[in-house]
């Protein structure tokens, strides 16, 4: 691509948002960073990346961590810090990715090349998906949306001055239950072109 | 109980509450409560003028004893404690001078050079440098730049950085225990109750010595098969003179760092206080830094002085409202006439209180608490100190929150992308933790008993 583009793509669990940004990636010819990012960062820094894999976008345990003069001994808030760091690195040096969550819609936000977007889906379609992606009863998937969500929510809320999924936040925000996954990507995509153009 | 003691109550313990919570700065929820204690406990229910002044100690500054003393016998509990605050704030400022000039990571890679870059005398290198260098600065600057500089060895070397890290925090926490300015809990024992530093070195800085023989045959043992170096013969070793970032400003920085031990070693002698001795290292540091002197200055950690100073007026509070009267006398209740049991008790729950809340407060609330207990209990008002001292400076090493250094060496290691969790944490430290303490009560039991 001529010029930067990052797409950052905030979802809700088992709203297709992951797949979406997948296909976006694609259409777009861009890297995708989702939890990718850390075992890049594990590379760098001769790592084992499922070591760090485990407090990847976790909200920290609030009475087991103590701040002491900008460092936490909370591990979930020191690799999203490092993830925050490192995506900042990415978009300075000029590179174009597409990123999944991570708050990057906030941590990026300075960069006139970010896209933002967030992904959310009704209810009976989030657990459709879950059921079926993990062979799961629709309690158990139920627990596991109401769980996983609740975490992206209390891990954006503590980075980011604002609210995990309040569209003032993002450019666009879309039911991607209404259009199916792939008319909603077709969608992100004419919005996406649109706003190149115009960078 | 009275309005003024369930006010001054409610407050210290609102206080806690927002401290453990970090929803708001610590050191604004500690001046909102200091205010508070002065508009509600001491003005609206105790009509008390006088515990104003007490509380803000300001007349302190004035009488010659907060500066030149034999000992520190003039320092009142009672309110802020300002000789903690110079001292502190003029060490920061030294500290933040020597960091700048490139002094500890010049001393760590001098050391590991020293060692020939051999794994197992590093760790122990390291383990004994962060005792000493933790005697003199506080134990937050040293595991910064000691875990940093481990990291990098680690790199170079082809180490596991972890075993490393752990032992020089649970170091840097036991050599701060061993002088009385090693941890700000000994600051303000020291300065509350009239101790020099000699006191702290042939007392608490024994039982640390005793107990760092016998940490270090503990952490040798827990790790001895993850000390190995899987370096080849290409690594090129770094030069310690690269360190250093100004010749100048290192030497400066070095010459008062052993101005400052030597006067803090013979404060006694020399009857300088303190307070003094703070100020006058934070001058000369700020006159020598030239141009520096205000990123200096800028670097100071304010937020952690500003905390300190509500903290001591939210104590007093308590203290001039007898809440801690009725704690000491709870304690002298369950121990009844038994002096080893009150020193015990002291000890196990300022080591417990530790290893979960900060220290500070703790050490700052159980002054009071000692000082009525030696007086209504016959007690030893120094065995009682040191008791208080080694517990809540030890006690803070067991969990990952225990103590600062804690906090910022797993911090400085995660990174870098080498996690340290609370299991992992705790099933080396809590032990080692649970040793010192131990044989820190036989030395007292053995000594004054």
């Amino acid at each position: 691509m001529e010029k930067q583009l990052i797409i950052s793509l905030g979802r809700e669990y088992g709203s297709g948002g992951h797949d979406i940004a997948e296909e976006l990636a694609k259409r777009f010819g861009l890297p995708l960073y989702d939890s990718n990012l850390l075992e890049e960062i594990a590379r760098n820094n001769s790592v084992d990346h499922d070591e760090l894999k485990k407090y990847d976008e976790r909200p920290r345990m609030p009475f087991f961590t103590r701040k002491v003069r900008g460092h936490s001994n909370s591990l979930e808030e020191t690799i999203a810090y490092m993830q925050f760091e490192y995506m900042k690195k990415m978009a300075e040096r000029g590179d174009s990715f597409v990123i999944v969550g991570r708050c990057a819609e906030v941590k990026l936000k300075e960069f006139p090349c970010l896209v933002s977007i967030f992904v959310l889906a009704d209810a009976e379609a989030k657990i459709e998906r879950i059921m079926k992606k993990f062979d799961l009863t629709r309690e158990a998937a139920k627990a596991q949306i109401k769980k996983e969500n609740y975490n992206r929510k209390a891990y954006h809320n503590f980075h980011c001055p604002v609210k995990w999924g309040d569209s003032r936040n993002y450019e666009l925000s879309i039911n991607s239950s209404k259009l199916g996954y792939e008319a909603t990507t077709d969608m992100i995509e004419a919005y996406v072109r649109k706003r190149y153009e115009k960078m | 109980m009275s309005a003024a003691q369930i006010a001054a109550l409610v407050i210290f313990i609102g206080m806690f509450i927002l401290i453990v919570t970090e929803k708001i700065e610590r050191h604004i929820v500690s001046l909102v409560c200091a205010l508070l204690t002065l508009v509600l406990v001491f003005g609206v229910f105790m009509h008390s003028g006088e515990a104003i002044l007490n509380s803000l100690a300001i007349k302190s500054f004035i009488e010659p004893s907060f500066w030149y003393s034999a000992a520190e016998s003039s320092e009142n509990s009672s309110g802020i404690n300002w000789a903690t605050i110079i001292f502190i704030a003029g060490m920061m400022i030294m500290v933040e001078g020597m960091g700048k000039a490139g002094f500890f990571r010049w001393l760590c890679l001098r050391l590991a050079k020293a060692v020939e870059y051999k794994v197992v005398p590093l760790f122990l290198a390291f383990m004994i440098m962060s005792a000493i260098l933790a005697m003199f600065i506080d134990s937050i600057t040293v595991i910064l730049f000691l875990a940093a500089a481990t990291i990098e060895l680690a790199k170079l070397l082809k180490f596991n950085p972890v075993p490393l890290i752990l032992s020089e925090i649970f170091c840097a926490n036991l050599g701060g225990s061993a002088t009385m300015c090693g941890d700000p809990p000994n600051i303000i024992i020291g300065t509350s109750l009239g101790y020099s530093f000699a006191d702290f070195l042939t007392n608490t800085g024994l039982m640390a010595l005793v107990s760092l023989v016998f940490v270090i045959i503990y952490f040798y043992f827990c790790f001895k098969n993850k000390l190995v170096s899987k370096a080849d013969s290409s690594t090129v070793y770094p030069d310690p003179k690269d360190a250093i970032t100004d010749v100048k400003a290192f030497t400066i920085s070095a010459v008062i760092f052993f101005v400052a031990v030597v006067l803090l070693v013979t404060h006694a002698q020399t009857g300088l206080t303190v307070a003094t001795i703070g100020l006058f290292i934070g001058v000369v540091t700020l006159l020598t830094s030239g141009k520096d002197a205000m990123v200096l200055l800028k670097k100071v950690d304010y937020d952690t002085l500003l905390f300190f100073i509500g903290l001591f007026v939210v104590v007093s509070g308590l203290e001039e409202t007898g809440i801690l009267e009725i704690i000491a006398g709870f304690i002298a209740d369950i121990s009844g006439d038994n002096a080893k049991m009150t020193v015990a008790i002291v000890m196990w729950v300022s080591a417990i209180a530790s290893a979960f809340v900060d220290n500070i407060p703790f050490a700052a609330t159980m002054i009071p608490v000692i000082r009525v207990l030696a007086e209504t209990t016959g007690c030893s008002l120094p065995v009682l100190s040191w008791g208080l001292a080694v517990g809540t400076d030890i006690g803070g090493s067991a969990t990952p929150i225990g103590a600062s250094a804690n906090v910022v060496g797993i911090s400085v290691a995660a990174r870098e992308g080498h996690t340290i969790g609370w299991i992992r944490y705790c099933s080396y430290m809590a032990p080692a933790t649970i040793i010192v303490i131990l044989i820190s009560m036989v030395c007292i039991f053995v000594r004054y008993f």
